[in-house]
């Protein structure tokens, strides 16, 4: 498990999926091709000797060949993985494809059977015979990180899993208190911190406070920029939930706004909030991967900031 | 809950369905009050995950709740005879649905024809109504800044079956690409210009079967001072997220807008962009993206000051009459 007191500076995996929430057209434009899991390795190899200590990514199989890519290059025992799931995208897309939730219920059982755990074989038939949402939810993550760990060896670090924006946001717009309960439950059962990505950081906050979930005992991610891209609903509410909390816990993410401000400005920015545990950001070249992170290790003290090895 | 809250109901618990009852619970003025949902399994699962909320087979079950608004989020095939239900057994006088209108013009003008006798605030789903970008380049070209527009581009491209043969059948049962990716360039040539017609359109099944993969289509005001070229596709490799780019030419520039960004090129020299940062893009609720929580909070707000919401059916029922123009006008190409 991390120390508490070391700061985190993630390689956002965004650019391996050819994903810019600045523009699209840049994404396709892209003339390195990201998405190929040597480059990407070579990339987080590159900023792990600048600086960065960490990994977050959603679990796709994309992500999963990165993780054994940096398995044989033997950078994998220096990283903190913070993986995501569910991988929105992928599930929205094959719920497209196929036709709808029921269908894509269907792809997972089989996945599952496929999988051989039998006891999460168990759990989830359970869950999808009684339509038992807890059951569904457990069966779901187990899958999840079964699938991380089958990727990596026993001695990698993997420090939390977050739940997915798209869910975690649902989940609160829902009001779904017993939902973040089973999932901080669970999640600590495994020995990991239960993390939460989410584009509501100022109504998560109160709403973790009404329902009385430790707020020590998490780490949430989300937006912080300068100017104010995504952080909902104003930067002003943001910076109070976040001058609020007991303890740093915050991953800050779409620092650099989807690459619309400069990292030193963002460096900046990020230096003077509190309660800033690490960053996330994406990197798609040589250039980005040398530079960022020593900078933004600088900006969160720098003597708090080590390259794991274990 | 508040007494004055308005009772919503959402029809169809799939992706968007879920999307809009999530926005409408954060809203202080709203209460999700039921959910209609035809999936066995989906309906089991939301009775458990949302155990105060009434979920229902079939919409009649939404009788005797006391609804102020419902949302129709169900396949294309059925908006039809879901909001004639709405209307005729008079379970709300206010109703939201997914784009496009109907399946089909006439369908869509027997939904006009039950508003002006069941009154009540309409309007569909025509998202890019509500993005900050499409915004900003509708405020310029009505403020004349490129002068008259002379020609129009839309290309709509997104790569959800791309080289997938397989979900032929998935691809059709969406209503085509047409109806779907297609609808929003039909929705945006109105939105921006006015009535146009169809000059000459070629439709495409790239998967098999009978879908609709591939469509180009030419219009013109009925004056024939603006003509449009319109391609969509979403058999396009690299799309990860459906995009549709507007391009305009008038007198004195040129605009292009699509969902992240703005540029405006003038002829004297001078160039502007404008990304989703710098056009205040901030919402109360952050779910899919802000333009969901614009449209939804329109949506409330009409209904609250019983005012026109735009799109109307009225308005979207041009769309569904335009779709039918250009696949009257358009050669099969298998």
């Amino acid at each position: 498990m991390i120390d508490s007191n070391e700061k985190l500076l993630l390689v956002g995996d965004n650019p391996f999926h050819n994903i810019s929430h600045l523009s699209q057209e840049r994404a396709r434009a892209r003339i390195e091709d990201p998405t190929d899991p040597k480059y990407a390795a070579s990339l987080i190899e590159m900023a792990v000797e600048n600086g960065a200590n960490g990994f977050t990514f959603s679990v796709s199989e994309s992500t999963l060949s990165i993780l054994k890519e940096l398995g044989e290059r033997g950078i994998i025992e220096r990283l903190h993985l913070y993986p995501v799931v569910p991988y929105a995208f992928e599930y929205v897309r094959l719920a497209t494809q196929l036709g709808g939730l029921p269908a894509l219920a269907r792809k997972f059982g089989l996945e599952m059977v496929k999988s051989k755990n039998l006891s999460g074989i168990g759990l989830g038939l359970k869950g999808a015979l009684t339509a038992n949402p807890s059951s569904l939810i457990k069966t779901y993550l187990g899958y999840e990180i079964s699938r991380i760990k089958s990727s990596v060896n026993k001695r990698v670090c993997i420090d939390s899993v977050l739940l997915h924006q798209l869910i975690t946001d649902m989940a609160l717009a829902l009001d779904l208190d017993w939902l973040f309960d089973l999932y901080v439950n669970f999640i600590l059962s495994k020995k990991m911190i239960p993390g939460f990505n989410t584009g509501n950081f100022a109504f998560l906050v109160d709403k973790f406070v009404e329902w009385n979930i430790d707020l020590r005992k998490v780490i949430i991610a989300a937006p912080f920029n300068k100017v104010g891209f995504q952080m909902t609903p104003s930067v002003e509410e943001c910076e109070k939930a976040l001058s609020a909390l007991p303890e740093p816990v915050v991953i800050a993410i779409s620092i650099l706004a989807a690459g619309y401000i400069l990292p030193e400005e963002a460096a900046k920015y990020i230096e003077r909030l509190p309660n800033i545990r690490g960053i996330a950001v994406g990197i798609s070249k040589e250039k980005h991967a040398r530079e960022t992170f020593s900078l933004f290790k600088n900006a969160l003290g720098g003597s708090n900031i080590s390259s794991t090895e274990y | 809950m508040d007494t004055e809250a308005l009772r919503i109901a959402v029809v169809g618990l799939g992706k968007m369905g879920l999307l809009h009852a999530c926005i409408l619970n954060t809203m202080p003025n709203v209460q999700l009050t039921a959910a209609c949902e035809k999936s066995l399994f989906t309906r089991k699962l939301f009775k458990k995950i949302l155990p105060s909320v009434p979920i229902v087979e079939e919409v009649h079950g939404f009788s005797g709740l006391d609804l102020d608004a419902v949302y129709i989020t169900t396949p294309i095939s059925s908006h039809f005879s879901v909001a004639k239900t709405v209307y005729e057994d008079r379970l709300a006088r206010n109703l939201f649905i997914e784009k496009p209108l109907t399946s089909n013009y006439n369908e869509s003008k027997e939904l006009c024809d039950l508003v002006a006798n069941y009154g009540g605030v309409n309007m569909v789903g025509y998202l890019r109504r509500f993005m900050v970008t499409f915004m900003k380049a509708r405020e310029l070209l009505v403020q004349g800044v490129i002068g008259e527009p002379t020609s129009f581009a839309i290309n709509a491209f997104s790569s959800d079956f791309y080289g997938i043969r397989e979900h032929a059948k998935v691809a059709a049962s969406r209503g085509g690409v047409l109806k779907d990716l297609g609808s929003y360039t039909l929705d945006l040539a109105l939105w921006f210009f006015g009535n146009v017609q169809v000059n000459s359109a070629k439709i495409e099944s790239l998967n098999g079967g009978c879908s609709e993969d591939a469509v180009q289509y030419n219009v013109k005001q009925e004056s024939d001072s603006l003509r449009g070229t319109v391609s969509v596709s979403w058999c396009i490799e690299g799309y990860r997220m459906p995009e549709v780019v507007l391009s305009i030419k008038g007198s004195n520039g040129a605009i292009e807008v699509n969902d992240d960004k703005v540029s405006l090129n003038l002829n004297n020299g001078d160039k502007s962009t404008w990304y989703r940062h710098n056009l205040n893009d901030n919402i109360e609720f952050w779910l899919g993206g802000p333009e969901y929580y614009r449209e939804d909070a329109y949506f409330v707000k009409s209904i609250t000051n019983n005012s026109l919401a735009e799109p109307s059916f009225e308005t979207a029922s041009k769309v569904d009459l335009l779709i039918e123009m250009i696949q009257q006008k358009a050669e099969k190409h298998d």
